[in-house]
């Protein structure tokens, strides 16, 4: 088998708007079985709504946050919202609930609200950083 | 590691050339070697005396020209489309250098990227 390789995940489309959490998951799936790493995985620009706790889809339908959230917890992959971007959209943990005194949170674990550092480190660290945008 | 963000749609329609600039600011914050590179529609970006107030937006003119001072090293612009957009020395915003050619200025990078 050829060298593993470690991978830092982007995701930038979200779900029900784009494909982009969907082609990531598989591909990110296929790499572990492949033999290869995932270091983290990095949501931004609209690709924070996959960490919602609220998304509802009809249950006739995949649910992508959930099996998202299902697959990181299985693997025990890192996982991080843009924390400007999850601001934006109305993707809040506990933490922010407080300091901006609003009226609920959604992050679904295992999710964490981050800085861009997050994925200046995931650059740095990992061997490729893989983007999937909901518009390129 | 050097690393080329890339600005392919114009200002102000969606919110992910501001986050591209979000993103080539924090590589320059860590201390990475980051560049913007602008084309296609894009380049309407560099476009001096932008008026967003209209639309209730705040100008992306200004943003734009925080790059130096964070360390972004260069704000490339694809030649071509500054023609095809009608942007001259006259209506570019200071500090833009053209290339002629795209695919050479991404070879120079070990990294390229969209926000979007």
């Amino acid at each position: 088998m050829s060298k593993a390789i470690a991978y830092t995940i982007v995701i930038t489309g979200a779900p029900w708007a784009s494909q982009a959490p969907q082609t990531a998951l598989m591909f990110a799936r296929e790499a572990l079985l492949a033999g290869h790493r995932i270091d983290r995985v990095f949501l931004y620009g609209d690709g924070v709504h996959l960490a919602s706790a609220l998304s509802t889809p009809p249950s006739d339908e995949t649910h992508w946050p959930r099996a998202w959230s299902e697959f990181l917890e299985q693997q025990n992959i890192p996982a991080a919202a843009c924390i400007a971007s999850a601001l934006r959209r109305g993707v809040i943990d506990e933490t922010e609930q407080a300091r901006y005194e609003l009226a609920a949170s959604n992050l679904r674990a295992p999710f964490e609200i981050a800085g861009l550092g997050e994925w200046v480190e995931g650059n740095l660290k990992s061997d490729r950083t893989l983007y999937f945008h909901g518009s390129h | 590691m050097n690393t080329l963000i890339v600005v392919d749609q114009p200002p102000y329609g969606s919110w992910a050339g501001r986050e591209a600039l979000d993103m080539v600011f924090s590589l320059a914050a860590f201390d990475q070697p980051s560049a913007l590179l602008f084309v296609g529609p894009g380049v309407n970006w560099l476009r001096s005396n932008q008026a967003p107030s209209g639309i209730n937006q705040k100008s992306v003119e200004k943003n734009l020209s925080a790059a130096p001072m964070f360390g972004v090293e260069a704000i490339l612009a694809d030649r071509s489309a500054c023609e095809r957009f009608g942007l001259t020395e006259a209506t570019l915003v200071a500090g833009v250098t053209l290339t002629d050619s795209v695919p050479d200025t991404l070879d120079g990078y070990r990294h390229v990227a969209f926000a979007g």
